[in-house]
């Protein structure tokens, strides 16, 4: 007989975020482990995905719709985590703001290392497209994340991520967050030249990155 | 010239038209500049914040004002180009931060490159305009790049270019510069002699960058290529005709806008849509969905009457081997046999636009000057061509090689090519080149070799100096 993990587990598999949702509710009405639901329900569906995408079985489309239905999930349990129900803790393995810089308006390569970071087991942040230096440390100071990571994809905004360091050079924050960037026309030298705690060509790189920088 | 095939039924040409209207009438189109706002009030459309809902009417009103077909004037004026009429103009690779060298080298791409792109589009025969953006010259700061990059096109060759599309004021800087070339904004409003290139960020939005250029353009009366990039699986839907229908109502939102404000300017109906590739999500263009979108593309832009944009010697592979080639020849082969007039990126580009290569931009000259062959097709229009008595003189079981009729006509009629090989094994064996090896002594040979056409010196001057006061103005 199969358990509402197995359930959740399926749904995600599936990407079907409502699915996701509704098993979520009823682990809460039902009085379920929550740890337990995200172990063996999310968090093993999610990996799933990620193996299979790693094999080359599995496509974007499917890591998306899986990252977002856990991220959907988890948002409802999001509480009763907190308050700290269930057998032993849960923890993401680090929080991560993401954004694409001010004056870029594309969006699709940071979703899709989103999903990845997401997959990876990291609580992943998004604040957007076209955002300010400002925006990304205001945020990564309310959720307490340890990385930002800015996309740029045209040769003109990339100057944004150089500002952004900046930003927290001016303000004396520097040590305080792991900044990363990527996107078409930046490179490993771009990085480096604008002083950024690491630079990533692929999403599965970036995953890479951030297990790295956050060991 | 060929005849121009269909890859689209006129039933699926109408289906594709119908669907783009319904998306502008009932989705809409996202415009992030104020004063294109204003505009589509002034003509009634409807707008609720930037989003504007075009009414078919008004689209194919407003489409009908553009001409089927213009000239691109150059200061050489044997280098003046017929944009549409069935027409091919080839260009270099546009955009490309990087260069990939025949080593397996990746390095920034820098104002050198720039000037040794232009130059190699200047000498060869296959290549008719030395394109724009050639690569990104990163080591010049970005407020004058389009100076440097005009003044590269202006005094290293005289064929027709491309100038920048990036926001009003460097738009409006580029055709100051043209105009000085030209003699001035009012000869070059007669005659256009700038064209740039208009993106649409897909689905549905063009941002301000792109809409100050295209109201420069408009303003002047000079064309522009109004494109739309169409990942389907990404960016649009996963199916081609849904995507198409997208990347249409795109490039029909951009070219009402251009008639709007200038009727009658010359616009380039542009695709570059193309499949993702799903596993990673990046672009991929050197496949047959590509080469689909480009012909269909021409397809609609013969309905609409107007030219078109699109293909390119397109690949995904990162050096000069076998799928740089295969892959080059199949979106350029479709895109130029199917119609399409203007061929940006059609020699240099390896990974979906990231880079330009010298190696490659040999071998795409050589796959361009093979296809423009292949569009000349037969000619039959004379007893000379259809060379009766040549073949009754050497009769059965003779040789045509000592015929004056051979000596006469084997020049016009085969390509003669210039970077491949067809050696004996022995005679190939000596040096053992492969095409990466020989296009690399090609380019550099060619570079060599190269004369830049003399441009008078009271122009240059002006030119100069309204780069040096610019520059000022620029540079903070």
């Amino acid at each position: 007989m199969s358990t509402i993990f197995d359930e959740i587990k399926d749904a995600i598999v599936d990407g079907d975020e409502d699915l996701a949702v509704e098993l979520a509710e009823r682990v809460i009405a039902e009085k379920v482990d929550p740890v337990q639901a995200v172990q063996l329900g999310f968090i093993g569906g999610i990996e799933e995905v990620g193996k299979a995408w790693t094999n080359g079985e599995a496509f974007l489309p499917d890591v998306m719709m899986a990252a977002d239905a856990m991220k959907a999930g988890m948002d409802v349990l999001e509480e009763v985590l907190a308050a700290g129900e269930g057998d032993g803790g849960y923890e993401d393995k680090g929080k991560i703001v993401l954004g694409t810089v001010e004056g870029d308006i594309h969006d699709i390569g940071k979703n899709i290392v989103g999903a990845l970071l997401t997959s990876a087991g990291f609580k992943v942040y998004d604040i957007g497209i076209d955002q300010k230096a400002e925006e990304f440390v205001a945020k990564a100071d309310e959720v307490g994340a340890k990385i930002i990571a800015a996309s740029a994809l045209l040769t003109t905004t990339m100057k944004s991520q150089k500002t952004l360091v900046e930003y927290l050079n001016d303000n004396n924050l520097r040590d305080k967050y792991k900044i990363i960037i990527g996107g078409g026309p930046t490179s490993a030298k771009w990085g480096e030249d604008i002083g950024a705690d690491g630079w990533a060509e692929t999403a599965d790189e970036a995953v890479e990155l951030c297990k790295q920088l956050l060991a | 010239m060929l005849p121009k095939f269909d890859v689209l039924t006129d039933e699926q040409i109408n289906k594709i038209h119908k669907n783009s209207m319904k998306i502008l009438k009932e989705i809409g189109i996202e415009f992030s500049y104020d004063p294109v706002i204003e505009i589509f009030k002034k003509h009634g459309q409807r707008v609720e914040g930037h989003r504007v809902f075009l009414e078919p009417d008004f689209v194919e009103e407003m489409v009908e004002k553009a001409p089927a077909q213009f000239t691109l004037h150059a200061r050489n004026p044997e280098h003046n180009l017929v944009c549409g009429d069935g027409n091919t103009i080839y260009m270099p690779g546009y955009g490309a931060p990087f260069i990939y060298d025949a080593e397996g080298g990746k390095r920034d791409a820098t104002m050198a490159d720039y000037d040794n792109f232009v130059k190699l589009a200047g000498a060869s025969k296959n290549i008719h305009m030395t394109g724009g953006t050639v690569v990104e010259p990163t080591d010049v700061p970005d407020d004058i790049r389009h100076l440097k990059m005009a003044y590269s096109h202006i005094t290293n060759s005289d064929k027709c270019f491309m100038g920048s599309s990036s926001g009003y004021e460097f738009a409006r800087d580029s055709i100051e510069m043209t105009a000085i070339l030209h003699g001035g904004l009012d000869v070059i409003k007669e005659k256009p002699a700038l064209i740039c290139l208009i993106n649409s960020v897909t689905p549905l939005k063009y941002d301000d960058r792109m809409l100050g250029g295209l109201m420069a353009y408009a303003e002047t009366g000079q064309p522009m290529v109004i494109a739309s990039l169409v990942m389907a699986g990404s960016t649009g839907p996963a199916t081609m005709a849904g995507a198409l229908s997208l990347q249409n109502a795109e490039v029909l939102a951009g070219i009402t806008l251009a008639q709007c404000i200038n009727p009658g300017t010359p616009v380039v109906y542009g695709s570059t849509s193309t499949a993702s590739d799903m596993s990673t999500g990046s672009l991929s263009i050197g496949n047959p969905e590509n080469a689909l979108f480009a012909s269909a593309s021409a397809q609609l832009s013969r309905f609409y009457g107007v030219p078109c944009r699109g293909g390119g010697g397109l690949s995904d592979a990162k050096t000069v081997d076998a799928q740089a080639g295969y892959e080059s020849m199949m979106v350029l082969f479709a895109a130029s046999t199917t119609g399409v007039n203007f061929v940006l990126h059609t020699a240099g580009i390896l990974q979906y636009y990231m880079a330009m290569s010298y190696e490659k931009f040999m071998v795409d000259d050589e796959i361009a000057g093979m296809v423009l062959r292949y569009l000349k097709g037969f000619d039959c229009d004379s007893d000379e061509k259809m060379a009766f008595d040549v073949i009754k003189t050497v009769g059965p079981g003779g040789h045509f090689l000592t015929q004056k009729h051979t000596r006469k006509n084997f020049k016009t009629e085969f390509f003669r090519p210039a970077l491949s090989d067809r050696q004996s094994f022995d005679a190939w064996a000596k040096d053992g080149l492969d095409t990466n090896q020989r296009a690399k002594a090609r380019w550099q040979e060619v570079l060599a070799n190269y004369t830049a056409p003399e441009l008078d010196a009271d122009v240059k001057a002006k030119i100069e100096a309204f780069i040096e006061k610019r520059t000022k103005e620029l540079i903070k």
